[in-house]
This record gives C-alpha cells, structure tokens and sequence, in this order.
C-alpha cells in the first residue's frame, strides 16, 4: 500500500519512488470523474452549431532558452458582439503548469480545472509531478471521448517537468501536438508572422515577454475578434510566474507609434 | 442618361451580382418594417383613420414615432403597413399621379380613383412590393374606407384594421362598433383599437396617431395620445465637460458663401494602411 | 460569422442634433470579415457646407453609390445653380436606393445638415430608402443596436457645437468598443452655420 499525505504533498521532492499501486493506463486515461454527456450521442443529434460558436482569440507560446512566454489577448466576441473585453484566457492547472484558452470559454475553463484535478490526484497517487506530456494526454484522451459532440477548445498546456519546458497543442478534435512555438485562435496567423520574424532562441526573459506581447498586440490590431488586454507568463524551473497586464489597443498601441514615430525621427536625422 | 434622369420603374442592374452573393450564403440584409396597427372607421360625417408609431428591423425598433398615416390627397390619406419603404413610396406614386390628374381635370380626387390606382400597381408587382394598406377619403360621393392586401385585392368596410396588430384592434372594433357614430364616438373608438395593438402586439408601440376626414376639412393629429412617453432613471441626463475626448487632430472648413461648385469624387477619398 | 452583406466590411455611423447644429461621426475602419484592411477609411462624404451623407454597408456600393451621387448633384448644380437642400438631397438618396427595390444596393445611408433657416435636419434610411426623420439622432452601420443605447443615455435636446461634439464622441466610442467590426479611430463633423469642424478621435485600435 502507498501512503497518502494530502496535507503534505511531495511534489517529487521526495525519492523515495515507485511503489505505484494504480495501474499506468487507469492514470493517463480519461475516465475518472469525468461528466457524462450520454444523453447527447443517445438523442444522436451532436449541435452543430454550438462547434459554430466561434470565441475570436489570440493566444501564443514559445519555447526558448530560458522557459516558456505566453501571451493572450482578453477579448470575448459573441458573433461580432464584445461580452467581454477582460477575460482571463490564461487558465493556472497548477504551480507548474498553465493552459491557454481559445473556442469555447466554458469548455476551456471547465476541462482545464478538471485537468487540475486530475493532476493533483497524479501527484497524491505517485508522490511526483505528472509531466506536461502526460497532463497534456489526460486533456487529449478526455476530450477525444466527446469528440463530434459540440466541444470546441484549442489550447497549449505548457509546463516546466523533470525533462525542462514542454509546450503541448490539444484541441477537441483530439489532436495533440508538441511544438515549439505555437499561437492558436482568429488572430494566430497575425501573431506568428510577428513571432517568427522576431523569435531567437538565446533571448533575456525580458526579450522573450516583449516579443510575444508585441505578437498579440499586432494580432489585435488586425483581428477584429481579438484585443482588449496582453497578459504576459513566463515559466521557468521554479514554475510559472505572471509577468504583465497591458492595454492592447489604446496604451500600447498609441505607445509603440510614439515609438516608432521618434525611431523614424532619428533615422531621418542620421540620414 | 434615362437611369440617371430616373423615368421610373425598378432597375435590375444588381440582380445579378446579388444572387450570386446569395448563392454564396451570405445572408440578404432584411428590409425595415412596420409591425404596426393601422384602422380606419366611418362616422356619420367622414372617416377616422388610425395608426401605431413603431419601426422595426428584426427585432429592434429603429423609429418610435413614425409616420404612418400617409398623405395621397387634400381629402384622402392612406396608412400603411409592410415593407416601410413600399407603404412610403406607393402611397407617394399614387399621390403624384392623383394631383396630375386635379391639376389636369380640376376636380377634387375621389377615393375610388386612388383605390383603383392603387390596386392596379399592387397587383402588377403580384406582391412583391409589400404594402397592405387602409386607405380613406372623403369625396364627391361621402365618406369612402378600404383596405388593400400586397396583391392587389381590396375590401370596402364601414371598420377595418391592418398589420400584425389587426386582431387586437379588430377585437375592439367588433365589441364596441356602431352605425353612424358622431366625430367624438369614432375618434374614441379608433384610439381605443390602436391603443389595443400597441399594448398586445408586439410589433406595434409608439404613440396614437390619428386623420379624421370629413367634407372639406382634414385634420391630421399627430401623437394623438402619447401612452409610452421616456421615463428617465436621471432626468437631467449625462453631461460630458468640453475636453473629455482627446483629438488627435481637427480642421475647421470655413462656409462660403453658398456658391454651386462641381465636385471631384476622389477628393474625398484616400486608403492607405497603417 | 460576418454572414450577413451588410456586416462584411464593417463600420458605422452616427448623427446627431444639437441647437442649430448637427454632428455626423463615423468610425474608420475598412476589413474584410475578420480581417482589419484600413484605418483611415472615409464613409462620410460632403455634398456642401451644410450637408453631408454617411454610408454604412458594402464598401463597393458605398463607393458606387457616392460616385453616383455626385454626378447627380454635379448636374443638379448645373441646371438648378444653387446647391441643394437636405430634404431634397434625402429623396434623392431615397429615390435611387429605392429604384433597385429587387435588387438593391447594401448601404444604409445617414443625411445629417442644417435647413436654409439653420435647423438641423436628420435622415436615415435603410437599403431600400425608406426614410427615417429624427429630431434627436440617427444611427446606421454593424453597432446600430449598441448606438442606439448609448445615444439614447447621453443625448439632450439643444446642444451647444462644442457639448454636442463630447455627447457624439462619447456615444460613438462606446458603442464601437462592443464590436468587432468598427472602429480602429473615429472620425467627428460638426456642422454649423460657420463651416464644418471635422475632429479626428483618438480611439481604441484593436
């Protein structure tokens, strides 16, 4: 038997290991505590439009040689309306582990805190953090139960584990991909042309949080379903940490012009 | 020159552009419409006519107090209700045509006349130009009332009722009609129906308007009763001080005296990206 | 999303009343569906110093359609040496879009001026013409609903030039921060006896 300590979890600090008692498919499959939605293959008419329910975003992460930046716009349309222009569309798991949130709002945040428990039991059934590998399975495999159901979600799990900085892609379509650099949403095409071009792999965490704050900002400006606000995480060894909240399309942009007017101004004057 | 000069009649220029966008699934914009109670009601001396004020699009209402008791001659009006711009511009075709007419016979318009004139279009366009109208007058002959359906077809009545609040309006007309009522009776009673579509149909609201007609005399009351006046949470409204948008730049164009000058059209435009 | 023809470009358009003045404010922004093309676009146009016409909608008929009309007002101005009043200028507004009835133009225009006597004169219209006198404010474009709500809250009767600037700022600022397709900067005409006052607005760009 494996002693549980739910007031002191080890967080795999503690090597005294392997004395697993829950088989290995039981812990990466998706069956657990899981909600049923039964009645919806039963009355076999999956709604097809709540897969329409179109959520605008922009969100983005990369890898590089000091962790993880992740940056996300706040906007939430309704069709062309705003609900709301200050959505939180980073989700914390846990200590280590973040998830982004593109499609459906409920959708992401419900199977994302689920996916914080499921972690947490990880943790009290092994005494170890699970990796973002498996956490990002877990994800995968659960929703991959619902698929054609009408669950719409695109998300990067990202963490920090035993192997360094993973960033994992899974979406309600079950696809599960790991990458380096991803952005995921309406605006991810004009968020990736400003990553690509300015990404390096050796750059300061200051850098790093300024190249994907300026990735939103331009996905933003030209995405009409994206903006509001750039929040900013960084992830490191010691887990995440919240770097920033700006306004999108009023501070910034009107800053980075006055910057690029006076840049333009010392050019002319070199010239 | 002749679609510039507009000798009339309805241009398809666009027909075929429109279809292809439609086949493409994009959606074809609806037109503004009056969800609306119109009646009319005949006394012993002339007509009462009646009308809601709302206009709608979907479901947001983009008039509370329009017009929809329309003017077709000194002694007869026409309310409407349908498509807005059908009602508008039928009503306006018929009310040209019939002051052509007086200016050419130098005798006042009779009703029969605007009604045949009337169904002759409707009836041409087979329904597609929307516009169910009352239309009442009083002439040569007496008082006058019909109604005439998108179609082209046409009833003469002592009471009518048209629009989505028909029903409601007719309800108090079948109660409460009687023959030969006397100006205030009928002005009541017409009150009395379109208030009953305003409050029970949801397409109509606004206020009460109401054209009584009698021999030689017309009086249009507009806003007749106002039963859905703004009541305001902060009655001295907002107040924003000079200054509190900020500009990023102005330019004052200072009026000349007004002279004709032809214009550039690509003076006003510039596109650039930023 | 973006299904409709109206709400492919994007953009808006609101005027309002004041005492013997009018403001007309649009938003500038041209896109295709979701995408942002322009922020500088132009959709109100001046016919002459006391009268001018926004035009929400498909931009290729926004475009055609002010063409069209100038070439009439041109030759209205020709035969009649005068220019032309608002009232005259709505029915031809009006009469064109109402000549394509089957098969018609995707605009919805404004027409916002002053009457010979300096009184401020309001129209909209939908896409088929069909006209909409006001005698506080009219709106048009893809945040209609919103516009409505916001100048229903800040407008008051017999506005100075410079407080109905503010009321007209503001009511169009925060309609457009609601939707996604208008805005990227503003745009503010006020017209008054003197001359027109056209205001650029430093507005949300995302």
């Amino acid at each position: 038997m494996i002693k549980l300590d739910v007031f002191q979890p080890t967080f795999g600090l503690d090597k005294e290991e392997e004395n697993v008692v829950v088989p290995k498919e039981e812990l990466y499959c998706s069956t657990p505590l899981a909600p049923s939605l039964r009645w919806n293959v039963l009355s076999n008419n999956a709604p097809k439009d709540l897969t329409k329910f179109h959520h605008g975003t922009t969100t983005l992460s990369f890898v590089f040689s000091e962790g993880i930046v992740a940056a996300v716009d706040s906007r939430a349309s309704m069709g062309q309306y705003i609900g709301s222009g200050s959505v939180k569309k980073v989700i914390e798991i846990n200590k280590y582990l973040l998830g982004t949130m593109a499609g459906g709002a409920a959708d992401c945040t419900f199977w994302e805190r689920y996916l914080g428990m499921r972690c947490r039991l990880f943790e009290l059934k092994n005494k170890e953090r699970i990796s973002v590998a498996a956490a990002s399975k877990i994800l995968c495999n659960t929703v991959y139960q619902y698929k054609g159901m009408g669950l719409s979600m695109g998300t990067m799990i990202m963490g920090w584990d035993k192997k360094g900085p993973h960033i994992y892609y899974v979406d309600s379509e079950g696809t599960r991909l790991k990458g380096q650099k991803f952005s995921v949403g309406s605006g991810s095409t004009h968020a990736l042309g400003v990553l690509d071009q300015g990404y390096q792999w050796n750059m300061s965490v200051e850098e790093a949080c300024e190249l994907g704050r300026r990735s939103i900002y331009h996905a933003t400006h030209r995405d009409a379903f994206s903006g509001g606000y750039i929040n900013v995480y960084y992830i490191g060894p010691d887990g995440w940490k919240f770097i920033s909240h700006e306004d999108s399309g009023f501070d910034k942009h009107y800053q980075y012009a006055t910057e690029k007017a006076t840049q333009q101004q010392q050019q002319m004057s070199i010239s | 020159m002749s679609q510039l000069q507009g000798f009339g009649g309805f241009q398809f220029d666009l027909l075929e552009r429109n279809e292809k966008l439609k086949e493409k699934g994009y959606q074809v914009p609806t037109a503004r419409k009056t969800g609306t109670t119109i009646v009319g009601v005949v006394f012993q001396d002339g007509v009462v006519l009646g009308a809601d004020t709302r206009a709608t699009s979907d479901t947001t209402v983009f008039d509370k107090n329009c017009e929809k008791i329309h003017y077709i001659a000194p002694n007869i009006y026409c309310c409407g209700a349908g498509t807005a711009a059908d009602t508008e511009n039928t009503t306006a075709l018929i009310s040209s045509q019939l002051k052509l007419h007086r200016l050419n016979s130098g005798r006042e318009s009779r009703v029969t006349t605007a009604l045949t004139l009337l169904k002759r279009m409707l009836f041409r366009y087979q329904g597609y130009v929307s516009a169910a109208l009352v239309l009442g007058g009083v002439d040569f002959y007496g008082p006058h009332l019909y109604t005439v359906y998108p179609h082209g077809s046409t009833d003469r009545l002592p009471f009518v009722t048209m629009g989505s609040g028909s029903l409601a309006a007719m309800s108090v007309f079948e109660s409460k009609y009687k023959d030969d009522m006397s100006r205030a009776e009928a002005e009541q009673l017409v009150y009395e129906a379109i208030s009953a579509g305003i409050f029970n149909d949801l397409g109509s609201g606004g206020n009460v308007d109401l054209c009584v007609i009698t021999r030689g005399h017309t009086e249009y009351m507009r806003g007749y009763a106002k039963e859905n006046e703004r009541l305001f949470r902060k009655p001295q409204g907002y107040s924003f001080p000079v200054g509190t948008t900020s500009i990023l730049s102005s330019i004052f164009e200072k009026s000349l005296a007004h002279t004709p000058s032809v214009t550039d059209p690509e003076s006003s435009f510039s596109m650039a990206v930023d | 999303m973006g299904d409709s023809i109206l709400t492919y470009n994007g953009g808006c358009v609101l005027a309002m009343a004041g005492k013997n003045c009018v403001a007309i404010a649009a938003d500038r922004r041209f896109g295709v569906q979701q995408t942002t093309i322009g922020t500088d676009t132009t959709r109100i146009f001046k016919i002459n110093d006391r009268l001018m016409l926004g035009l929400t909608g498909l931009r290729t008929d926004v475009i055609t359609l002010y063409h069209r009309f100038v070439q009439r007002l041109n030759l209205y101005r020709l035969r009649e040496e005068r220019e032309i009043k608002p009232a005259s200028f709505s029915n031809m507004v009006a009469s064109t879009l109402y000549s394509r009835r089957f098969a018609p133009y995707f605009v919805e225009p404004v027409v916002a001026g002053l009457t010979e006597k300096g009184e401020p004169y309001l129209c909209a219209q939908d896409l088929l013409g069909a006209p909409l006198f006001a005698q506080d404010f009219v709106v048009s474009g893809t945040c209609a609903e919103s516009l409505y709500g916001t100048s229903e809250t800040f407008w008051k009767p017999d506005l100075s030039p410079a407080e109905l600037f503010e009321v007209t700022s503001q009511s169009l600022l925060a309609a457009v921060d609601r939707d996604c397709l208008s805005g990227w900067g503003a745009v503010v005409h006020i017209i008054t006896l003197d001359g027109i006052e056209t205001k650029f607005l430093k507005a949300r760009m995302d």
